[in-house]
């Protein structure tokens, strides 16, 4: 699922104006289009590690959503911004790239090829949130909770959810920049 | 956690953060009135200073300054999205203009007068007071500016000491009283070079993302 530049700003302007939905269709419209720049980009990464990065790129969309111009086009701003975290993946990973992973091949363990997209980065940060906010990202993540229902599991009110949900975000997002010093 | 589930967490955090140049004024003014305020407490202002605003070289000193600032902030603005290209000609336009002004005052002043001149008598405190001036007002902008998003955070961290040292210097031009161009431009060009090389050595630390 693709669409023109215009199709991208129409749903992004109405995530940023608190639409959801809008905000989910966009991600996911956009999703395979920032795959297909890690793995040009980044080939070196392998499959795996590529959706890692994939999904570095998602979490630097989301918590810079806000220096996008609804005014401007969407593409030039998402492919500076997966670009910009490619790089980074690459300098945090250096000393693992270094390593010539053919010479080991025959040495390392097949392992099972579990879903690609299942990924173990971003679980290792959530991992790093405190209990509860990680709970949470957890809920709505992988059970498909809505912030209500979410609320209502934790004994919280939504809108202490939605400011739990937006302080994990900015949480993973600083976790992040120290991952990669 | 797979790429779906993580796009449906992002999805339900719709409080939105604000935008990059929001927090400029609000941090940046309160920083430039407590250098101000320290200029007027601890330096004191030039006692003719009505005086040496309406003359034109003396004046050249706060303008060219002030320029600085507002030209490397709006450098600094653009390059805070990801996407953004600073134009930096207008940057080479007040350079230019403080290097025809230093020139002028070389071919005028004469020849055995050059040295004095240039070396004024408080160039010590000078290429002092104007870094202290600027730390502050810096500071304001790098705090800022973390919510951006610079694709070339050394360059928007020289944008910002520019600014910043453009700040300081303005102000520092209230109580200084050298008024040869062949002074204030070096040595308040070397001052705010200094602030703007500390900034760019910052900037990839304190603007990452």
């Amino acid at each position: 699922m693709t669409g023109t530049d215009g199709d991208w700003a129409a749903l992004l302007r109405a995530a940023l104006a608190g639409d959801s939905r809008a905000y989910r269709d966009f991600l996911s419209a956009v999703t395979p289009v920032i795959r297909g720049i890690v793995r040009a980009r980044g080939f070196a990464l392998g499959e795996a590690e590529g959706e890692d990065v994939v999904q570095e790129v998602l979490l630097a969309i989301h918590s810079k959503r806000q220096t996008w111009r609804p005014d401007a086009p969407v593409r030039p701003w998402l492919y500076a911004i997966a670009r910009h975290k490619v790089v980074d993946a690459f300098r945090a990973r250096r000393h693992a790239l270094a390593l010539p992973i053919e010479d080991f091949a025959e040495i390392l363990p097949a392992e099972p090829t579990a879903d690609p997209t299942e990924r173990g980065d971003i679980e290792k940060m959530i991992g790093l949130l405190d209990p509860r906010a990680a709970d949470l990202v957890r809920l709505i993540g992988l059970e498909g909770a809505t912030t209500a229902e979410a609320g209502a599991k934790l004994s919280m009110s939504e809108g202490a959810v939605r400011v739990a949900l937006h302080r994990a975000f900015r949480a993973l997002a600083r976790l992040r920049e120290r991952h990669v010093e | 956690m797979k790429t779906e589930d993580l796009i449906r967490a992002l999805a339900a955090d719709s409080l939105a953060e604000p935008e990059p140049g929001r927090w400029v004024l609000p941090l940046v003014l309160p920083a430039v009135l407590v250098s101000l305020a320290g200029v007027l407490l601890v330096l004191g202002a030039r006692p003719d200073l009505a005086q040496a605003m309406v003359s034109f070289v003396p004046v050249m000193r706060p303008v060219l300054s002030l320029a600085l600032f507002g030209l490397a902030l709006s450098a600094a603005l653009q390059l805070a999205r990801p996407e953004g290209r600073a134009a930096l000609w207008p940057l080479a336009g007040v350079a230019a203009a403080a290097l025809g002004l230093l020139l002028w005052a070389y071919l005028t002043t004469p020849a055995e007068a050059r040295m004095t001149a240039l070396m004024g008598r408080t160039s010590n405190i000078c290429l002092i007071a104007i870094p202290i001036l600027s730390a502050l007002p810096t500071a304001a902008l790098f705090a800022a500016l973390r919510g951006g998003a610079s694709t070339r955070p050394a360059l928007s961290g020289a944008l910002i000491g520019l600014a910043g040292g453009g700040a300081g210097a303005a102000v520092y031009a209230i109580h200084c009283t050298e008024s040869s161009p062949l002074f204030y431009v070096t040595w308040y060009g070397l001052a705010v070079l200094a602030v703007a090389l500390v900034s760019a050595l910052l900037g990839p630390r304190l603007l990452r993302w």
